[in-house]
């Protein structure tokens, strides 16, 4: 059983399609803004901010999802042979100190006229790339022909004040992998990617392989050898029957952290993907947590699409101890495999492949 | 797949097997995890750091343990698969304490404010690499655990450590482990609910 996909949806502070999206992307426009007085002790935050429905996750969803019916009609959108799989790590917090994730449900249910409960992951930063690997289970198992997979997460002070109290917030817009690096943008979105058994209209990418892994190391604190990411990448191409030379790609985590990105840099050197063109799109978006997998893979999708390599935004100079082949400039590139990768709290690696449709 | 083993414990009592191993104080309801912790003797100072959610996780890992030692590359192999309904909620709520109350938001409360953390305390005590996922549901439901731990054995894995695990302050926490193994059984998987039902003493 084949997986293949196709764009759904993308709402970010860079637009509301993805066609507004493709432009910023290929523009290297970033949506990260100081935000006044929105840090703990009222710091000026670098956030990826939406200008409309900025904290709203409700609004965000139901406005996500109303834009479904345009690609596929109600008839599929309901069907009990579509799945619909949700990766948020907070969901609605102001239903706080009620069930955080009812919403979800109800709206799901509302707006695609869906009888089944969504299949929602809450698993920290790699929530997005589990998100699709899961969905892609059921499809392969033939439970499901098609799979709606949305990522989402909103700003909200719990989110800012956390980053803030762990030092992880940086006092400019991220730089991911820079040596001027100072830490997270933090950011907000909602994307979604269809997923289906046929080979139809509007797919151009297959999904291959994925894996997910813990670091065994620490709850919040990346490993310094890598080696979760490395046996997370290694079982993905295994799972693919593929090598390390296919990857045309990688569309990395880098947080902007000085140690996650370190951490990266190491993993992906021990990989040999050290010459392998490699962007994060922190730079664009900021880390928009439960969202981050799946909208960086819908922009990996615009990038496979326009035969382009995105220019990795806030990269200057090296800044980890291994070098890596970041994307410094957009430019062409036959774009047939990718590699996507997350880290995060919890231990957590995750990564998948994704192969254009010839 | 097959059932290995299985470990049960809520307010009143602690259980491998089905067999009753801890039980709580009952004038200290607050406190039943720390008294599993001293009943069964474990020591491992990082417990005493974790929130609810990973303290019960991590107490019916430990009652599995004796099962561990004669399966194959448990580092790769096994996948974690977790799940509940209120995800961290409770340690959300002690970090908005921390700063709406007490003015000052607490790293320390903070990285627990996701579910998926007692996966990677898991994960660190056994030195597991292997994958782990969270899901949030509002109900057990053998038949989802089932499915995912049959996505797992297809994925590639041996073994799966499944676990139920509620703690949000009422009267209903529990955590329920179960481990499953890879094989050609045919798996009853109804067994898992009534399992849990003779837990709960419905």
């Amino acid at each position: 059983m084949k997986c293949y996909l196709k764009y759904g949806a993308l709402i970010s502070p860079l637009g509301t399609t993805i066609e507004d999206h493709a432009h910023a992307l290929l523009s290297n426009n970033s949506g990260i803004k100081q935000v006044e007085g929105s840090g703990f002790n009222n710091e000026n935050w670098f956030l990826g901010k939406m200008n409309e429905l900025s904290g709203d996750y409700d609004a965000l969803l139901e406005k996500a999802l109303g834009s479904l019916q345009s690609i596929w009609d109600a008839e599929i959108l309901k069907s009990p042979r579509t799945g619909v799989f949700v990766s948020t790590t907070k969901a609605n917090m102001r239903l706080l100190p009620g069930d955080t994730f009812e919403s979800t449900r109800t709206l799901i249910k509302k707006e695609l006229h869906q009888e089944v409960d969504p299949v929602i992951i809450s698993n920290a930063c790699i929530s997005g790339v589990i998100a699709v690997n899961v969905a892609a289970d059921y499809l392969k198992a033939g439970k499901f022909d098609r799979a709606i997979i949305i990522g989402i997460d909103v700003l909200s002070d719990f989110i800012i004040y956390g980053f803030q109290s762990l030092f992880a917030l940086g006092n400019q817009v991220c730089k991911p992998f820079d040596a001027e690096r100072k830490g997270i943008s933090l950011g907000e979105a909602c994307g979604i990617i269809l997923m289906t058994n046929e080979r139809e209209e509007g797919v151009f990418a297959e999904y291959i392989s994925g894996a997910s892994s813990n670091d065994a190391n620490h709850i919040s604190g990346p490993s310094r050898t890598g080696e979760g990411l490395v046996r997370a990448v290694s079982k993905t191409l295994e799972r693919a029957g593929m090598d390390i030379t296919e990857i045309d790609f990688v569309s990395a985590h880098g947080t902007a952290t000085i140690y996650n990105d370190e951490m990266e840099a190491i993993a992906f050197n021990r990989l040999g993907l050290e010459q392998t063109p490699l962007n994060s799109l922190k730079g664009y978006f900021g880390h928009t947590l439960g969202a981050a997998g799946i909208i960086e893979l819908l922009s990996c999708m615009i990038s496979m699409e326009k035969n382009t390599l995105i220019k990795s935004l806030g990269y200057l100079q090296c800044g980890t101890t291994q070098t890596l082949a970041i994307v410094e400039e957009n430019r062409e590139k036959e774009l047939t495999t990718i590699l996507k990768t997350a880290s995060g709290f919890g231990g957590g690696n995750a990564s998948l492949i994704l192969k254009k449709v010839q | 797949m097959k059932l290995i083993a299985h470990s049960y414990l809520n307010r009143k009592a602690a259980f491998l097997n089905g067999v009753k191993v801890a039980h709580a104080d009952s004038e200290q309801p607050n406190d039943f995890l720390k008294t599993y912790y001293r009943e069964l003797t474990i020591d491992y100072p990082k417990f005493h750091k974790m929130d609810a959610l990973s303290k019960s996780a991590f107490i019916s890992d430990y009652l599995l343990e004796p099962f561990y030692a004669d399966l194959v590359d448990l580092e790769n192999k096994l996948q974690l698969v977790f799940a509940n309904n209120d995800s961290s909620k409770q340690t959300d709520l002690k970090y908005i304490d921390s700063y709406e109350i007490n003015n000052n938001p607490s790293p320390s409360l903070f990285v627990y404010t996701l579910p998926n953390i007692l996966t990677g305390e898991i994960s660190i005590k056994h030195k597991w690499y292997g994958e782990n996922c969270f899901f949030i549901l509002p109900a057990f439901d053998a038949q989802f655990f089932a499915d995912q731990a049959m996505f797992s054995f297809l994925r590639g894995n041996d073994y799966c450590l499944c676990g139920w695990v509620e703690m949000n302050g009422s009267e209903n926490e529990e955590c329920f482990l179960f481990l499953l193994e890879k094989s050609a059984d045919t798996f009853e998987i109804e067994q898992l609910t009534t399992l849990l039902k003779s837990y709960r003493n419905e």
